[in-house]
């Protein structure tokens, strides 16, 4: 074809095929009416087939025919920007699959069209994730998490929603099913959807086929009401979506109606049960768009598992604030016959049912209860609409810490320390005595041997960008100048100190020489600590996400000039504790310790107290006017034979007061989900991070740095 | 500097509006017949200022505020001479005229403040009750009307911001909460002028903001940030508009989270 043929669009197209691509209309089962088809499109839709078929020819005669074949009803469903992207696709395919697949796309132009309107229109999960999760977050109730599968459900700790939305005409409408999904199924665990009771009544007398399906429908009319009275904008928004068309609205609206005591403000879930028989054999309206699905039998396996685990963490919570209240009170009165002592849960406004407000009380006293307290108290509400009396028993303390009574084989059982290391004993707390075990642990410090520096510079590339982030805030931190007053020499006169001077003249006494103000970068006197957790249980992600942490941190923190060691910390019994040196106070960020770096491996057990001690004693023989001790740990302290549950934690405990005492600021920085439980009772409220996810750790850990010494 | 030269009557002439939570009134009142300093800790925008107002109208004392910040140094508490026509002339710092005119003196967010300010308020506040001035060769005896009360927000995590042993135990400390739903939305009604629902919306809205804390937000919505927003409703302003406005950018400059807050508020309204 010359360039001649393509410019002209007065000449019949047809013709121009006739005479440069015989060959390829031999092939065409309907030439006529093809060519007819073409001659009637628009000129520039001509130039359009002119050019492709030229280019398809080249690569088969064969996919050159169909695509004569299937252009013009391409060009009927599709703008030209969206045939285009269908021709080459389909070359695409050629190129990777062959000629076969390649006709077949060419066949299916139906299908890509379809597909491309749904695409065009259409919302991702990725593109609403952030947003649904800070949502579902702030509406409360227990956390949810998002989570992207084909199916839209919850399970009462996850939302599972579709990895893409295309129901409705444009991006943001379907944003918006996006956001009823999971705003509706947050509503089913927030009003009582899946309480045990119901949840067992259900799975007791319904049946799969028939009678959930009703059940849905009761239970989506009770759901909206109670979103219509609580968060009325939203339920607004949902109801503009809510059905497919006109038919399905009046469906509802009838349903609706021979239901309606549902809609009444103290109706819960068992009144939706109870009135599934009689609904039976009535005609149901269609699913609502945001509705979902459900899958009591996986809710069932999650619910019992988490139950278990809540009421354990209940008593033991309990158990250890009835402790303190006891504390508090005189013994005549705790022990008082009269006055049993137990907890009560009550509603904290009675008059507005579904409020998230419940008072815990104590012999009728009303006690503080701690954020952690509060939403444990708040999940387990959610799940049991009431507490039993069961519950709120604090329970025996040796249930909740099984682990002691392994204590009573006793500490001599344990195995010796390596021979030929310089050994360091260490005191350690036993909560039960009251009193250290005095040189209890036997320390040894070790060099963790050279790993392979490549994945420093690894580290450096994945992170490129985060660490000019960190770099800059870094460096804003050290460029805040500050002026100081009353200094001998300096760029501007110091006012104040000029006025003093001049009063003390005339006062007869002697005058100051420091009359200037001079800016000067802040002096920082900053020594850290990094303790790290190099226990078995970091191994695989943890301890890369540990090591790649260290590497963006040692560049940060040695930018600021503040002084900074790093030490891991692991062992096996008090016989056995060991210190990894990965980088010492005097060394300089080098080669050397970027390769220990590397080299840092999971080791056995976490005895926290004894490796808080030593580098507490450590981080005392440095000069500086802030000390930080900071820990990244992935879980509770815990050792081989005694060390565990209780024991740990209070050893672990009572180390971390010594060091505070001694002036260090000890600061934790976790991963592990359960720390709320013990990090406070350890560090106290304020003085850790979790970070939900391993991932995460090394963007988290420099942020959290500077927030520390700033 | 804080100059105290020509002081109008620092009396609180005019009830401020106070919803007590708890027995806060009576026990500042008794540290306050006790000459106890107090310590008032807290989360910002809970009504630790308010209070502080409404116990200098209770008490009927004057009220000297100091809002503490890096560069206060003791001689800013505590005055210092000026020239005035060759001669010198001494003034007056805001903790030395409380002091001499039986005021109650505040100093907000005291962490904030210089190191050395210590100095001057350790004598304050144990029983030896003097105020040292040097530059005069002074030791002013502290007058029994005179109290102490400062402010304190534990929640920030640098251990550079942290109070001292040696100082904060020399306080009655009073711990702010956030105020119960109920009490709150008495609080949005008599100081914006909304109606009982739109306040009920709005406490709602900044209960689910405070279940960001954490998650996201370094706070949650105040009680002040949600006055904020219904002065703004009270003036004709869309409510969603005004929580956006008043609420969500003062909270965050992140996209997704203001997006969020953005949901929240329109989902409540």
């Amino acid at each position: 074809m010359s360039e001649g043929d393509r410019q002209d669009p007065a000449r019949r197209i047809s013709s121009v095929l006739e005479n440069s691509f015989a060959g390829t209309l031999a092939l065409l089962p309907r030439v006529a009416e093809v060519l007819v088809e073409l001659d009637a499109l628009e000129p520039a839709q001509q130039r359009f087939v002119l050019y492709w078929t030229d280019v398809m020819a080249a690569a088969g005669e064969e996919l050159a025919a169909q695509f004569l074949s299937h252009v013009p009803l391409a060009l009927r469903d599709l703008d030209e920007a969206a045939a285009e992207a269908w021709v080459v696709k389909a070359m695409d395919v050629f190129d990777r699959r062959g000629p076969g697949f390649a006709i077949e796309v060419l066949n299916t132009v139906q299908v890509f069209a379809t597909a491309r309107a749904a695409q065009q229109s259409g919302c991702d999960f990725d593109q609403v994730a952030g947003l649904l999760r800070y949502l579902v977050c702030g509406l409360g109730g227990r956390g949810l998490q998002i989570v992207s599968e084909a199916i839209a459900y919850t399970d009462t700790e996850k939302i599972f929603l579709p990895p893409s939305l295309g129901l409705l005409e444009g991006r943001a409408a379907n944003a918006s099913l996006y956001k009823c999904l999971a705003a509706f199924l947050w509503a089913q665990n927030r009003y009582g959807t899946w309480r045990y009771q119901v949840l067992e009544a259900a799975m007791r007398t319904l049946d799969e086929v028939e009678t959930w399906p009703i059940y849905q429908r009761l239970e989506s009319v009770r759901l909206r009401a109670c979103l219509a009275r609580d968060l009325p904008g939203l339920h607004r928004e949902m109801e503009a979506i809510a059905y497919g068309d006109e038919a399905a609205r009046l469906a509802w609206q009838a349903f609706v109606k021979r239901v309606a005591v549902l809609e009444a403000p103290h109706a819960t879930a068992l009144d939706s049960l109870a009135l599934v028989s009689s609904c039976r054999g009535q005609p149901l309206p269609p699913p609502l768009r945001f509705q979902g699905e459900m899958f009591p039998a996986k809710v069932r396996e999650i619910l019992s598992q988490r139950m278990s685990r809540e009421r354990a963490a209940l008593q033991k919570a309990l158990n250890s604030l009835q402790r303190d209240l006891e504390l508090q009170t005189p013994d005549d009165q705790a022990s008082g016959a009269e006055t049993p002592n137990r907890f009560t849960v009550g509603n904290a406004n009675d008059k507005t049912p579904n409020t998230e407000h419940y008072e815990l009380k104590y012999n009728d006293q009303q006690v503080p209860m701690g954020p952690e307290l509060e939403a444990l108290l708040n999940s387990i509400l959610q799940d049991l609409g009431d507490i039993d009396e069961d519950y709120l028993n604090p329970h025996p303390m040796r249930d909740i810490y099984p682990a002691e009574q392994e204590s009573k084989h006793g500490p001599g059982t344990e195995p010796e320390a390596l021979p030929g290391v310089r050994v360091e004993l260490y005191p350690e707390w036993d909560y039960t005595r009251q009193r250290f075990r005095e040189d209890f642990c036997a320390l040894t410090e070790q060099d963790v041997p050279f790993g392979n520096e490549d994945f420093v510079t690894r580290t450096r590339e994945k992170y490129h960008g985060l660490s000019k982030s960190i770099q800059r805030v870094f460096e804003a931190i050290l460029s805040e100048a500050q002026r100081q007053k009353k200094q001998p020499h300096g760029d501007e006169l110091d006012l104040d100190a000029l006025i003093e001077a001049h009063v003390d003249r005339l006062q007869g006494r002697e005058m100051s020489d420091r009359l200037y103000t001079h800016f000067r970068k802040v002096g920082r006197s900053v020594a850290v600590m990094f303790m790290v957790d190099m226990s078995g249980s970091t191994k695989g992600w943890v301890n890369d996400a540990e090591r790649e942490s260290l590497v963006l941190l040692c560049e940060a923190v040695a930018m600021l000039g503040d002084q900074y060691a790093i030490y891991g910390f692991s062992g096996r019994t008090n016989k056995r504790c060991e210190i990894y040196r990965i980088k010492t106070f005097r060394e300089p960020y080098d080669t050397e310790v970027k390769r220990r770096i590397s080299g840092m491996a999971p080791k056995a057990y976490t005895r926290m107290g004894v490796a808080i001690r030593h580098l507490s004693k450590m981080l005392n023989t440095v000069q500086a006017k802030t000390k930080l001790l900071i820990t990244l740990s992935d879980g509770k302290p815990e050792d081989y034979g005694s060390y565990r549950g209780r024991y740990g934690i209070e050893d672990t405990r009572h180390a971390l007061l010594e060091a505070r005492r001694s002036g260090i600021h000890p600061f934790c920085i976790t991963i592990d989900k359960e720390a709320q439980s013990y990090l406070p009772h350890m560090y106290g409220p304020s003085s850790f991070t979790v970070v939900d996810e391993v991932q995460k750790l090394p963007y988290k850990v420099a942020d959290i740095y500077r927030r520390l010494t700033t | 500097m804080n100059t105290p030269g020509n002081m109008p009557d620092r009396l609180i002439a005019e009830e401020p509006y106070y919803e007590p939570s708890g027995a806060e009134i009576e026990i500042f009142a008794a540290a306050y017949g006790n000459q106890l300093p107090i310590l008032l800790k807290g989360p910002t925008g809970c009504g630790k200022t308010r209070f502080v107002h409404y116990m200098s109208w209770y008490l009927k004392r004057p009220l000297v505020t100091v809002a503490c910040h890096d560069d206060l140094t003791a001689a800013d508490l505590i005055g210092r001479y000026l020239v005035r026509g060759g001669e010198t002339e001494w003034l007056d710092g805001p903790l030395t005229y409380a002091v001499r005119h039986g005021a109650i003196c505040y100093l907000d967010e005291i962490v904030e403040a210089r190191k050395d300010t210590s100095v001057v308020i350790h004598p304050l506040c144990d029983d030896r009750r003097i105020l040292p001035v040097d530059k005069l060769g002074e030791l002013l005896q502290v007058p029994k009307e005179f109290s102490l009360v400062v402010s304190y927000n534990p929640g920030y995590q640098s251990v550079l911001k942290d109070l001292k042993q040696s100082t904060r135990q020399r306080f009655v400390a009073l711990e702010f909460a956030y105020p119960s739903a109920e009490m709150e939305q008495k609080i949005v009604v008599s100081e914006s002028g909304v109606d009982a629902d739109t306040a009920h919306k709005l406490i709602k809205f900044g209960g689910h903001t405070r279940n960001l804390k954490g998650s996201g937000l370094d706070e949650g919505a105040s009680t002040r940030l949600l006055v904020n927003a219904a002065k703004l409703i009270a003036s004709g302003i869309a409510p969603t508009l005004a929580c956006d406005t008043a609420v969500g950018h003062a909270l965050t400059d992140d996209a997704e989270l203001l997006q969020a807050v953005h949901e929240l508020a329109s989902a409540v309204f």
